[in-house]
Parts: structure tokens; C-alpha cells; sequence
């Protein structure tokens, strides 16, 4: 599950790896451990922003509380 | 006595001809003087803003030539002058170059400053609804970074019309503040700035 899964953010190897080298958007990749709440309380101390970030990425989270391991959430 | 006065003559005659020769040579050295001037003129505005050290050179190389026209120097400033229509050529392709050196960077900037801006308006915007702060940033930090991100926002309107302004150089210079100070901001907020916004200075 994804509440069992590790907060991890992205380090500076992981950002840029598309072809707009001006793409600003923050990305994180969901590790063992992460939840929406977690990440949210990482990137903004307040978990119950968790909101912000299932709403960008609404394209490919259907449920806020169902994360996986790889995916790549935008973080806004 | 007789063979003195031939050498005597002689002499007169090679000084009168090269009199006669230096002389010739004034109107064709005013005319080469003239083009050169008018040349110059006709690329002078944009050379200035672009390539002024060699917009100078070609600008002293025209005053040598008139320098030498007024010591009634003919050849010297002929040949000086007959010379600098290539020089002329070289400064305006300098300037175009450089221009489009410019314009391309300018472009690039306008199109990846506001991305940055944007991410970072939006974690502004997100941290000042959030109860507590992430690790790593405190309320006088997330101050700082509110005020970094509208200096930065007032500089790019300064940016987009200096370029409006046709002040190229102006306008790149001042993309180049805003890039810095976004990328500050950022690191501030935690986040990762672009890569093109953490290369080699343009």
C-alpha cells in the first residue's frame, strides 16, 4: 500500500530530463511509504493540503488515497 | 653654371609634380571621405547598440581620414578612407549578428521565465493557505521569497518593455536579474529550478 511507502523527493539528476530545459514544474516520485498527506506535509507542512496535489494530478489519480510506487505526481 | 640651372629646373619640375600629384588626389580623397561617412551612417544606429567598440574603430578610422585630408594630406586620407566601406561591411555584419544572438536568447528567456514564475507563484500561493511550514522554511524566509517573487514579476514588465523599446541588450539583461532571483526564490521555497535557469549565464 501506499501509506507503507518512504517520503523521497526528487534530487537535481531528476529534474530536466524532458526537452524543455525551462519546464519549472516540481515532480515527486512516489516511494514505499508515501502518502498524498505525506507529500503534501513535506513540500508545504500541512498535510491537509493533500488536496492541491491530487487536483494536478487529476489525470492520472483517480482517488487521492490510492498512490503507487514509480508514479510521478506534479507537485504546484 | 649651365648644368646648375637644369638640376635647378629639374628640381622644380619633380616638386611641382609631386604638388600637382598630392593635389590631384583632394577630390577623389573628399569623395572617398563622403561614402565612407555615408556608409558609416547608414549602419551606425544599430552598430552603436550592438558592436560599439567596433562601431568606434570604423568611427576613428573616418576621423584619421579626415585628419589627414585636413593637413592636405590627399594620399594618406584617400587610401584611409577607400578602405573603410569594407570595414563599414564587416561592422554591419557584426551587428546583425550579435542582434540575433540577442533576439535568440531573449526569446528563449521569454518563453522559460514565465514557466518559473508560474511554479513559483503557485507554491506561494499553496504555502500561504498551509498551517505550518515545510522543513527548511520559516515565516521571515517565505517573506522574503513573497517580496524576491514581486520584485521579479515588476522586473519582467521592465524586461518585456525594454525589448518593445527595441533595447535589446537592455531588455536581455534585465531577464537575465529576473532568472536569478526566481532561481533564488526557489531554492528558498525548496523547490528545484529548471535547468536552463541554473546553466552558463547568457
Amino acid at each position: 500500500m501506499a501509506d507503507d511507502e518512504k517520503l523521497k523527493g526528487l534530487g537535481p539528476d531528476d529534474k530536466g530530463k524532458g526537452t524543455d530545459a525551462w519546464d519549472a514544474t516540481q515532480w515527486h516520485v512516489v516511494v514505499k511509504g508515501d502518502t498524498l498527506s505525506k507529500i503534501s506535509k513535506k513540500y508545504y507542512g500541512d498535510p491537509n493540503l493533500y488536496m492541491k496535489i491530487f487536483e494536478a494530478n487529476k489525470d492520472i489519480l483517480k482517488n487521492p488515497d490510492l498512490i503507487k510506487v514509480g508514479q510521478k505526481l506534479r507537485i504546484p | 653654371m649651365r648644368s646648375k640651372r637644369i638640376l635647378v629646373t629639374l628640381l622644380c619640375a619633380v616638386v611641382g609634380i609631386a604638388l600637382m600629384s598630392c593635389a590631384s588626389n583632394k577630390e577623389p580623397a573628399a569623395a572617398a571621405i563622403k561614402a565612407a561617412e555615408d556608409a558609416f551612417n547608414a549602419v551606425k544606429a544599430e552598430a552603436v547598440k550592438y558592436v560599439p567598440d567596433k562601431a568606434k574603430a570604423v568611427e576613428d578610422a573616418i576621423t584619421a581620414a579626415k585628419g589627414s585630408f585636413d593637413k592636405k594630406d590627399y594620399d594618406a586620407a584617400l587610401n584611409a578612407a577607400k578602405a573603410i566601406p569594407e570595414k563599414v561591411k564587416e561592422l554591419s555584419a557584426a551587428a546583425a549578428a550579435k542582434k540575433g544572438e540577442l533576439t535568440k536568447s531573449w526569446e528563449e528567456m521569454s518563453a522559460g521565465l514565465p514557466k518559473m514564475l508560474d511554479a513559483v507563484k503557485s507554491r506561494l500561493d499553496i504555502l500561504s493557505k498551509s498551517k505550518k511550514l515545510p522543513a527548511g522554511l520559516d515565516k521571515a524566509k517565505l517573506e522574503g521569497a513573497k517580496s524576491g517573487y514581486e520584485a521579479a514579476v515588476k522586473m519582467w514588465d521592465d524586461a518585456k518593455a525594454a525589448f518593445a523599446g527595441g533595447s535589446i541588450a537592455d531588455a536581455l539583461a534585465k531577464a537575465n536579474t529576473v532568472k536569478d532571483k526566481t532561481v533564488e526564490v526557489m531554492t528558498t521555497l525548496g523547490m528545484q529550478p529548471p535547468a536552463a535557469a541554473t546553466a552558463t549565464k547568457g
